[in-house]
């Protein structure tokens, strides 16, 4: 059997965000793989670590530096990766198209995604996937268990968890508490660099954007530096309380 | 030897920076890291942030069991095998990667110490002296964190000295063993050690080391010290009592243990440079972080002139330091890399080229240890009264780096080892010290000349680094002219020379990696103008004392208008540049390009 799962390479939590010229700019900035893809990528290597007999294939879309994020999947196990270059930005419908042809050219049977994104938070890229290929999809997993041909596992749902069974093809997105993913080690690093990563040119799918980001800012505030002076302790601890909930709207 | 490195920088000979001018391209710099290099340092970080820092409470409480976990932990992730050969169950890859891993677990100074007591020291005399046998038994247990090495070669009585040890190796009347007395000091790992190399004199004449397993009868591990810093390492005193050692265990040749000793410190050294690195980024993280929470008069502290002071000077020794250390080690890997690993005399050509860099490897450890020992300093400060106590990590860095300035060798010992090899190689003629020395004197006695004409942003420090290489050379030839072979018994000349000698080499790397970075990163420009500064400033008081000492009357007034000549720079802006370099690590909250 085989499992795909999807690598994203996004900027690394400690970075801040920088804009030039209307665009997010990542010049120089430390990338890694989106945290929620690592989950997805660990659960993979779990099914086959339990004796499966799976194969594991990582599959990224965008310009070359991805694959620097595929060098970091096959370094933490994954069997060979596909690199679709382009430098055009996909929205997650358009890239729900490569991902499908991909699955179904591979005869892949499950797919692993992260529920989010960290840069571009949709939640859409594997529902839409899942509807192109009519597969079942199971959203924010956070256990998991393989059986062959099925899964089951468990899911949150806004009023709790829910208990669940899916047989496969199906897609999978995950979330924090999933699993904690390994991190490579030096010798599965030097054996990284002899997996196959093969380089595709977007063109053959026939994925177009319809949706364009046309500019970005980010959002700075600044700090108010409100000090309460506690000269009367009640006053102030009312004072504060009044602002957590009025101003800064995070306690209810 | 794995080709991982992306780049090679160019061959050079160790000292040579001081006669010849290298362009940007022909140096390695931490920009120049090959993808694979690259993993392996994402995987110490985790390793580090996730492993390493939720336990420095237990590792400072000296509960060992944790230490001993986390180096297992380690050998699994392969940090620990990247000097040991593949058949022996490690990676060996290049230099570069060891001092990366170094750098990036070095988030807790009690670990640190074990990692590279056990990891450096403690292993490489192993791979490079141990016969197929000693290597077969013991080599793939340390590279997987099995078994912890430990390195015994410091006595109560002789600690730079070390060919002065007491401790004595009989054999034994049937051959079979050797009998070992004496007593070690400042043993690192002691107490978690499964095998200890321990160096001591046959018949008290050849000096030698052994390979002795703990619980081997009459080897008894003393109680821990009390330590300033590092509290959470091991380090105890060892006590030889008529312990049987066998004589397979012995190391090397008999009467060649020195051999060992100081190359093995080559090594100690440049690591120890890279560790003191990946010291000062978790210091300063930890210290910029706290200062821009940190409010006093309704503002952040961070807005203030002089904390911001702190923290430029903290980032610029970051990065001068970080420029040092991997274009010294690139350099090694450099002249590493045309060697055939599978060559019978692999591991004697590797320490051969290895000590062509003593004194680079010296530069790193005085020049690496001295930064971190200010950038404590100056992050305790900006933590104000909470940097005094222990609920901080600042007070636990102040004490760590302390250490540094004395294990691998004294600073003042290191001093004296950067001027006296090199002097000693330019009265060998194996570095053409002395044509160089001879052209500055002709050149500044013929009167002042123009400098030359260069564009660009980093102009000015180039032109700071020309002069500060003439002042350097010209105070070398005033001082070896005055007292010739006897210099090296003027310890204070010797090392103001040092000091000098450094910053030469701190300058030169640091305009070279902005230079490289082709305007990529502003910061670095602007660090390399800020750093220069302190360089030049440094050049110049050491030229004044060395001039001062050597010179009086007639000479003394011609030498100082050549001191004057060459050291008349207009200043930098530094305050403006410090603020500058303060708001980008303030924004980034740790050290950042």
């Amino acid at each position: 059997m085989r499992i795909l799962t999807i690598v994203r390479q996004v900027l690394d939590a400690e970075e801040s965000v920088r804009i030039r010229d209307g665009k997010v700019d990542l010049t120089s900035s430390k990338l890694v793989v989106d945290t929620m893809d690592e989950y997805g990528v660990e659960q993979a290597l779990r099914i086959r670590d339990s004796g499966a007999a799976v194969e594991v294939i990582a599959l990224a879309v965008g310009p070359e530096r991805n694959q620097d994020a595929l060098r970091t999947v096959l370094a933490m196990g994954a069997d060979r990766a596909i690199h679709v270059n382009t430098e055009l930005a996909l929205d997650p419908i358009a890239l729900s198209t490569v991902v499908a042809q991909v699955a179904q050219r591979e005869k892949a049977e499950l797919i692993f995604c992260g529920g989010q994104q960290a840069d571009w938070d949709s939640h859409a890229l594997g529902a839409a996937t899942a509807e192109r290929l009519n597969w079942p999809q199971v959203t924010w997993t956070n256990a998991l268990e393989f059986h062959g041909h099925s899964l089951s596992g468990k899911h949150d749902t806004d009023a709790g968890v829910e208990m669940f069974s899916v047989a496969l093809p199906a897609v999978i997105t995950t979330q924090q508490g999933l699993n904690e993913p390994r991190y490579p080690t030096v010798p599965n690093i030097m054996r990284a660099k002899k997996k196959e990563l093969r380089v595709e040119p977007l063109e053959q799918f026939g994925a177009m954007p319809k949706l364009r980001i046309t500019g970005a800012e980010v959002q700075a505030k600044a700090r108010l530096h409100k000090i309460l002076d506690g000269k009367d302790a009640v006053a102030a601890a009312g004072e504060l309380v009044r602002l957590l909930r009025n101003e800064a709207r995070v306690i209810g | 030897m794995s080709g991982a490195a992306g780049t090679r920088a160019k061959q050079v000979t160790g000292g040579s920076f001081l006669i010849e001018d290298l362009g940007p391209h022909d140096i390695f710099t931490l920009e120049d890291l090959s993808g694979v290099q690259k993993e392996i340092e994402r995987t110490t970080v985790e390793f580090a942030e996730k492993r390493i820092l939720p336990q420095v409470a237990a590792i400072e409480q000296k509960d060992f069991s944790v230490t001993k976990g986390l180096l297992r932990r380690a050998g699994e992730l392969g940090l620990m095998g990247i000097d040991v050969p593949e058949e022996y169950g490690g990676i060996a890859m290049d230099k570069v990667t060891s001092a990366l891993i170094a750098d990036n677990i070095a988030v807790c100074g009690s670990f640190s110490v074990a990692f590279s007591a056990h990891a450096g020291i403690g292993t490489l005399p192993l791979v490079w002296y141990g016969n197929a046998e000693q290597k077969k038994k013991y080599l793939a247990k340390l590279a997987s964190g099995e078994w912890i090495a430990s390195y015994a070669l410091s006595e109560a009585s002789s600690g730079s000295d070390a060919m002065n040890i007491r401790t004595q190796a009989k054999l034994s009347a049937d051959g079979k063993h050797y009998v070992l007395n004496g007593e070690k000091m400042w043993i690192s790992n002691a107490a978690i050690a499964n095998l200890f190399t321990v160096f001591a004199k046959i018949d008290g004449e050849k000096f030698s080391a052994f390979l002795i397993e703990a619980g081997t009868p009459g080897l008894t591990v003393g109680p821990e010290e009390h330590k300033l810093g590092i509290r959470g390492s091991s380090t105890c005193p060892l006590s030889l009592t008529d312990c049987l050692v066998p004589v397979g265990n012995l190391l090397g040749e008999a009467g060649k243990g020195h051999h060992i000793a100081f190359n093995i410190l080559n090594v100690g050294r440049y690591k120890l440079g890279a560790a003191a690195i990946g010291g000062s980024k978790i210091a300063f993280r930890n210290g910029v972080r706290y200062a821009r929470e940190r409010t006093a008069f309704s503002k952040p502290i961070t807005s203030f002139g002089l904390v911001q002071e702190k923290i430029a000077n903290c980032a610029a020794g970051i990065y001068a330091g970080e420029s040092l250390v991997y274009r010294v080690v690139g350099a090694i890997d450099a002249s590493l890399a045309e060697l055939d690993e599978n060559a019978p005399d692999f591991s004697q050509q590797t320490q051969k080229r290895i000590e062509e860099f003593v004194v680079e490897c010296s530069i790193l450890k005085v020049w690496c240890s001295e930064m971190l020992d200010r950038l404590v300093d100056d992050t305790l400060q900006l933590y104000g009264g909470y940097g005094y106590v222990e609920e901080f990590p600042a007070e636990r860095s102040y004490r760590d780096s302390r250490i540094n300035k004395i294990f691998e060798g004294t600073n003042e010992i290191n001093r004296l080892i950067i001027t006296g090899w090199l002097m000693k190689r330019a009265m060998q003629g194996r570095l053409a010290l002395v044509p160089a020395i001879q052209r500055v004197m002709d050149e500044v006695i013929a009167g002042p000349s123009p400098r030359e004409e260069r564009t660009g942003a980093l102009a000015a420090q180039y032109s700071l680094l020309a002069d500060a290489k003439k002042l350097t050379l010209f105070c070398a030839g005033a001082a070896s002219q005055k007292y010739g072979a006897a210099l090296a018994e003027e310890q204070e000349v010797m090392g103001a020379l040092a000091d000098m000698i450094m910053e030469v080499l701190v300058l030169e790397s640091c305009i070279l990696r902005a230079e490289k970075m082709q305007g990529r990163s502003p910061l670095a420009v602007t660090m390399t103008r800020y750093y220069a500064a302190r360089a030049f400033s440094i050049v110049k008081m050491s030229a004044e004392r060395v001039i001062g000492a050597v010179a009086e009357g007639d000479i003394l007034r011609t030498q100082m208008t050549i001191f004057r000549r060459l050291s008349k720079h207009d200043p930098e802006n530094t305050v403006a540049l410090g603020r500058e370099i303060a708001a980008a690590m303030t924004e980034a909250g740790r050290y950042t390009l």
